[in-house]
């Protein structure tokens, strides 16, 4: 490939937070016309480059050049006057607004005048010239994920970007989106545009991109062209000398459930708006010794699912039965008595005490049932099951008496874990719900939690799995159910599944369903 | 990652820092005005502490005040602990002592030997002060109505009741005033330092902190405290039931006002009158309590050793007008500077803490 003509020059980049060694010397460099992949944990310091590269950070040290000529960004302003466009992860566009008006804002007309309805065609004929069709009249709050992240893309293109970078882009899309997104990138790399994209799933990155960049522990690793990647090179690179965790054991099928009644029935729910997106009479079983998988993109009723069985907001019709046993018009108190846990899914506001000691959060819960005297917060006890926790699920934490809130990440959801793991244990373990346990871990961590959700499985219990990564729900589920608009529209039993029906469905789209 | 032994330490020293600097800094702040209003700092100085606490009366009545502010400040804290902003402390006291005062009038045929009818007053007043609690505690789980509107409304509810009584039904008709009759010797709290004039009221609120902690760290409904007022939400999840935690808490704050009301009457005042909740010219103790609850942070031991402070300037405060002509509002300045200090390195830190 001889020399690379690169658009994009970043060396030594140094970046710390507080004390945190973000990134340590980083070089990056990518070329007008590629699509460069930047892979890596969460946490190795892939966005933190890019977010200095589109001016959301200051670099500590470090010198940038675009198009060979050395660059102070200090402001997303700064960014987009040298052509850097950054599309986050979570779309940023004002709700209320049409698609014209988000694309427009900040370009809207001369100081005092507003003057949309002028630039319109402008905006038309840029997104002809990308093949991006987007309805521009159109409230932004009523368009699905996959347009709303084209809008994000062609308010980038017209503010000027010519250097696109792209945050995790696939993570609230159906895989018929992530096909089309891939596309349009590709024409854009054909037609001069640099676009970085950022990612940790290692598929998108062998399928679509000209050269990777992997980057593991704040560092750069290495960068590679496509033809030099193999998965298992790739995985190295990333993983490093831990290597990746073991796979564990596939998903059997809907054939090794247990006998008996279901562990969890949900027959028929419905829920008040009030609560959020209302469940329009969702019913499905979780059989004993199953894992079953809920797909759906973000905000289709998964998190009122969840916490509607586990009696956190009222259900207006239908009923919920833990094994065999109608909860309906129990408390939570009452539903984890009879064998329910629950790893919620934003660890930080649901999951943990941050100023109380580890040994307070994994009590939380099971301290109505582990305290021999009535009404005694026995001490002693509460400090010997922490200890005992912290060893057994190999927590990082100096001792129990920590507060929660000074544990990282990964370790904080390894305590919620712990917590559900030692509640089924004390209660029987009927039913766990797990709402996107694994968002966010790196693949450690990850691979822990699945470890635990299958040996409780293996256990007997039956197990919901709300995710919405597909890759996790087929790897994890012995049958999955697809949530859309509070209604469940499918069931596909596995262990194989068809990723193209399933997103179909988490689109809206119905069909027949065998 | 993990708090090591090296970072408690550092987090020891800070706290001290903290502190020491806070003191320091109102005290210049302090030497400033008195020199500002031609006064000698020292003098002022040793005119406070030897007047709160050099002479057995000084420090009889340094004792005195320091019983209703410590168990203001723990009603302030417990509710802290749990979530929840009490600021109606000031109505909590009022009902306190109109259920003491009731209380006494009530079985004032009875002739109940004190041990039994001092308990029994002063459980009147506990009863008063936890239905004023209660009040804005089952308003919040019922309607969600912030507790923080239902407690400023309450103190006045309380103060147009104690100024209703004490001028009509319970008035004193010799005494000319807004005051009541005098309560029946037997519920009169007895004294601990008969000739310097302290009662026993001290040893009644040390009690209540120790109780405090014990409740907080050793009991089931104590740790659900803790857990709701740290994330209610993560406590739900957790299977507690924030309502009935919340009616526990806030009532239990009204309690601890009550019993500090009931002693102002039982033992101090031995009627009910306006003015109660707080000594003439003072902030009320109410709005003091808040201030020592910040800086004891919501800890039995801290606010014990605030409410202790405070008592000594509160109790110093009139001497620094008869000594050097300084209005004796100017102690309050001091612990504003206190306070201030406190909040603002605090506020520091958890900004750096992010």
């Amino acid at each position: 490939m001889g020399k690379i003509d690169s658009c994009v020059e970043m060396y030594g980049v140094s970046k710390s937070f507080g004390e945190v060694r973000a990134l340590g010397a980083v070089d990056f460099e990518a070329a007008k016309g590629e699509i460069h992949a930047l892979l890596g944990e969460n946490g190795a310091g892939k966005t933190t480059l890019m977010n200095i590269l589109s001016g959301l950070y200051r670099m500590d040290e470090g010198q940038i050049a675009i198009d060979g000529r050395e660059v102070d960004i200090h402001s997303p302003q700064d960014a987009i006057a040298v052509g850097v466009g950054m599309v986050h992860q979570h779309v940023e566009l004002i709700g209320n607004f049409t698609a014209l008006e988000n694309i427009l804002l900040g370009r809207e007309g001369s100081r005092w005048r507003l003057d949309v309805e002028a630039r319109r065609s402008s905006v038309e004929e840029l997104a002809a010239n990308y093949g991006l069709s987007i309805p521009l009249d159109e409230g932004v709050k009523t368009l699905p994920a996959g347009i709303q992240q084209k809008v994000e893309i062609l308010k980038a293109l017209y503010h000027g970007a010519d250097i696109l970078i792209l945050d995790e882009p696939t993570t609230m899309l159906t895989p018929h989106e992530v096909d089309g997104l891939f596309s349009i990138l590709k024409s854009f790399a054909k037609g001069g545009l640099t676009v970085v994209f950022i990612t940790h799933k290692i598929q998108e990155v062998l399928d679509n991109c000209d050269r990777i960049t992997v980057f593991r522990g704040g560092r750069k690793i290495d960068t590679i062209p496509r033809r030099e990647a193999t998965r298992d090179r790739l995985v190295q690179m990333m993983m490093g000398e831990r290597g990746m965790p073991p796979e564990g054991e596939r998903p059997a099928g809907p054939s090794a459930a247990r006998e008996g009644e279901p562990a969890l029935s949900v027959r028929g729910v419905r829920t008040s708006g009030k609560w959020g997106v209302p469940l329009a009479g969702v019913a499905f079983d979780v059989p004993r010794g199953l894992i079953v998988g809920m797909a759906g993109i973000s905000g289709n009723g998964q998190k009122e699912l969840a916490e509607a069985v586990a009696g956190l907001i009222e259900v207006e019709e239908g009923e919920v039965h833990i094994d065999g046993e109608e909860v309906s018009n129990l408390s939570v108190a009452g539903r984890i008595a009879r064998g329910m846990s629950l790893l919620p899914q934003d660890r930080i506001e649901e999951g943990i005490l941050p100023g109380l000691s580890l040994a307070e959060n994994f009590v939380l819960g099971l301290h109505p049932h582990i305290f021999r005297r009535r009404g005694v917060f026995e001490r002693e006890a509460a400090h010997e099951l922490g200890r005992n926790a912290i060893a057994e699920f190999n927590i990082l934490a100096r001792n129990e008496h920590v507060p929660a809130a000074h544990l990282s990440g990964g370790n904080i959801q390894k305590t919620i874990v712990a917590r559900a793991v030692m509640l089924a244990q004390e209660t029987g373990g009927k039913v766990m719900i797990a709402n996107n346990p694994t968002r966010g871990l790196d693949v450690m961590a990850a691979s822990f939690v699945h470890g635990r959700l299958r040996e409780l499985r293996a256990g007997g219990a039956g197990v919901l799995l709300i995710s919405e990564d597909l890759d996790e729900l087929c790897l994890m589920s012995d049958r999955i159910v697809v949530i859309y608009a509070g209604e469940i529209l499918g069931a596909f039993d596995g262990p194989e599944y068809d990723i193209y029906r399933i997103g179909a469905l988490m689109a809206g789209q119905r069909e027949e369903v065998s | 990652m993990a708090a090591g032994v090296s970072e408690r330490k550092k987090m020891a020293m800070e706290f001290a820092v903290t502190y020491a600097a806070a003191g320091a800094l109102a005290l210049a702040c302090g030497a400033v005005f008195i020199v500002a209003f031609g006064g000698d700092v020292l003098v002022a100085l040793g005119t406070v502490l030897r007047s709160s606490l050099g002479t057995w009366g000084g420090f009889a009545q340094t004792l005195n005040k320091f019983c209703p502010l410590l168990l203001a400040s723990l009603a302030v804290a417990f509710g802290m602990r749990g979530g929840h902003f009490n600021i109606g402390v000031d109505g909590q006291i009022y009902a306190g002592a109109i259920g003491m005062t009731g209380t006494a009038f009530a079985l004032e045929g009875m002739n109940l030997p004190w041990p039994v009818f001092v308990p029994l007053g002063l459980l009147g007043g506990i009863l008063g002060g936890w239905f004023w609690g209660f009040i804005p505690g089952i308003l919040r789980v019922r309607f969600q109505v912030s507790e923080i509107f239902v407690t400023v409304m309450l103190n006045f509810v309380a103060l147009y009741l104690v100024d209703y009584l004490a001028n009509g039904p319970w008035n004193d008709p010799l005494a000319g005033e807004a005051i009541s009759l005098p309560i029946p010797d037997a519920s009169v709290l007895p004294q601990v330092m008969p000739r310097a004039g302290a009662h026993a009221g001290f040893l009644i609120a040390l009690a209540a902190a120790v109780g405090m902690y014990f409740f907080m760290t050793r009991t089931i409904a104590g740790y659900e405290i803790r857990a709701v007022g740290d994330n209610p939400r993560a406590a739900r999840f957790g299977g507690i039931n924030v309502a009935r935690v919340t009616l526990i808490i806030m009532p239990t704050c009204g309690a601890l006002s009550g019993l500090a009301g009931a002693i102002e009457v039982s033992g101090f005042h031995q009627s009910l009158l306006l003015g109660i909740s707080g000594a003439e010219g003072a902030p009320n103790y109410g709005a003091m309590a808040i201030l020592i609850a910040v800086i004891g942070r919501n800890n039995p031991l801290g606010v014990t050793i605030a409410a202790a402070v405070f008592a000594v300037l509160v109790s110093g405060s009139d001497s620094l007008q008869r000594s050097i002509g300084l209005p004796g509002a100017a102690v309050f300045v001091f612990q504003a500077i206190i306070v201030l200090t406190v909040v603002f390195v605090q506020a520091r830190r958890s900004v750096r803490a992010g």
